[in-house]
């Protein structure tokens, strides 16, 4: 292991000597100096010959330049490729009910069809069927919170308009969604996996209502035996473009 | 009038923050929304100029000289010229600019930490085609234990011009550890650790690329072995 460590350890040293030697100040060391350095410049040479040898003196230029280069700024031009916003939903926590579920998403656009989205939301758990028969309390009340977050790539298909009466159109895509992410619930956290489709109506060109449904999947050993729980969520949200 | 004035200032200032560009094409097609299927709803002729509001993705809202607002692809706002005569230029993405680009970020999708799922994304800045520095969050998820990592290093790429390319990393990092037992309950703890690794880039399209990459961290532990953990990732990412 130690043998193989230093190999490794050897190989990054080199790759970085590498690179470093792309840098400005090191390029010098291992040859001459820029070869696209300035020399003298022969049109200056012809125009003294035509002027006569017995001049020494530098010839006055004929035309001062006198137009001051204007600094022409090109304004920026606005982006809104990122996405905040906040949902507020249904969260069925596998044998503990289905309770409110608030969160907030954050989404990259990529391209007209692709981005990438994190979500973080929050929901409390009920008690099971068992708890409330045999009025014992599994789980503490602080062990309740359901907490998670994701990272998705999202994909939008079917983009279209919607009309509102006769002036009114608005644009709207459906999308699907799969990540990854780490749920937070009854005093353990768990790698979740999560899928789902949604839809969105973009009233302006800023703001966006949005409709999914998501179902996030972990194991989970926590009434005994180990299961691959599934809780589905419905929200509804509403976000901003940036 | 005075009421006059004080509406019409912002939006003369608004007006006059924009990038003006001009049509050089026969014509500058205008979509109803930012896609390439929303249809075509008005036309601006050669030499007209429209104003440029902003961008979405690869789509910019313009408005012409009678204030109707619409969409132009990228590719059709190539046809414009500013109002030195230089030509509009946006850059989508390509090979090129793969090879060459200054920021880029991603998310891995799949991880192994050690035997646990892990969920981590990073970010890096580059100080030439060959060498970035960059910086890594994760999150892994086992039944042992969960934690979370922060490394900062630098990595090397050997061929970033080609389409696929190794790279080797170095770094240092921190690293927090939860224990899961049952019996008796060890404390959290935070220690110092360096990774060595490698991977692969894969360029798909435009701004994407695929990374894959292989980190052998060596946990700097106070008990008497160091500990050293292998990590394995896979996932996409986009530079800009």
């Amino acid at each position: 292991m130690e043998i193989r460590l230093r190999i490794l350890l050897l190989t990054g040293l080199l790759g970085l000597s590498g690179s470093l030697s792309g840098c400005a100040t090191l390029r010098h060391l291992f040859g001459p100096a820029d070869p696209a350095a300035p020399t003298a410049a022969p049109a200056d040479a012809g125009a003294s010959t035509d002027r006569g040898s017995g001049d020494d003196t530098t010839p006055p230029r004929v035309i001062e330049p006198q137009v001051e280069r204007r600094d022409v700024k090109v304004p920026r031009i606005k982006s809104q490729d990122i996405e905040l916003g906040g949902y507020i939903g249904t969260l069925n926590i596998e044998d503990f009910g289905a309770h409110r579920v608030f969160g907030i998403q954050a989404a990259y656009h990529i391209t007209e069809d692709f981005f990438f989205q994190a979500e973080a939301g929050r929901s409390k758990a009920g008690r099971t069927s068992f708890e409330t028969l045999s009025n014992i309390s599994l789980l503490t009340d602080n062990e309740r919170w359901f907490k998670y977050y994701d990272v998705s790539v999202g994909y939008n298909f079917l983009p279209g308009e919607v009309f509102l009466g006769r002036n009114h159109a608005m644009t709207s895509s459906f999308y699907i969604l799969a990540g990854v992410g780490s749920t937070d619930f009854g005093g353990d956290s768990k790698f979740t996996g999560n899928f789902g489709a949604g839809y969105k109506i973009l009233p302006t060109d800023w703001l966006a209502v949005h409709v999914a449904v998501e179902d996030r999947v972990f194991n989970t050993d926590l009434l005994g035996v180990n299961k691959l729980a599934s809780n589905l969520e419905a929200h509804l949200g509403l976000t901003a473009f940036f | 009038m005075l009421v006059l004035s004080v509406l019409a200032g912002p939006a003369a200032r608004a007006a006059s923050q924009n990038l003006q560009v001009f049509v050089t094409s026969p014509y500058l097609e205008l979509h109803t929304g930012p896609g390439r299927g929303y249809p075509v709803f008005n036309v601006v002729d050669r030499d007209a100029s429209v104003d440029v509001l902003k961008r979405f993705t690869d789509w910019f809202k313009v408005r012409t000289a009678s204030g109707v607002e619409g969409w132009v692809s990228a590719q059709d706002m190539e046809q414009t010229v500013l109002a030195d005569g230089t030509h509009f230029h946006y850059d989508v993405g390509d090979l090129s600019a793969y090879t060459s680009h200054r920021f880029e970020a991603g998310i891995f999708f799949y991880g192994d930490y050690g035997g646990a799922s892990a969920v981590s994304a990073y970010a890096a800045v580059f100080a030439n085609p060959n060498l970035s520095a960059e910086l890594s969050v994760g999150e892994f998820l086992g039944s042992a234990s969960n934690g979370t990592t922060f490394d900062l290093g630098l990595a090397h790429i050997f061929y970033p011009q080609a389409r696929l390319a190794p790279f080797v990393m170095l770094g240092t990092g921190v690293v927090h550890t939860e224990p899961k037992a049952t019996l008796v309950q060890p404390d959290d703890r935070t220690e110092q650790s360096a990774y060595v690794g490698g991977g692969l880039r894969y360029y798909l399209t435009r701004r994407f690329f695929l990374r894959g990459e292989f980190k052998e961290h060596i946990i700097f532990t106070n008990r008497n072995q160091n500990e050293q953990v292998d990590e394995w990732k896979f996932g996409f990412a986009f530079f800009f």
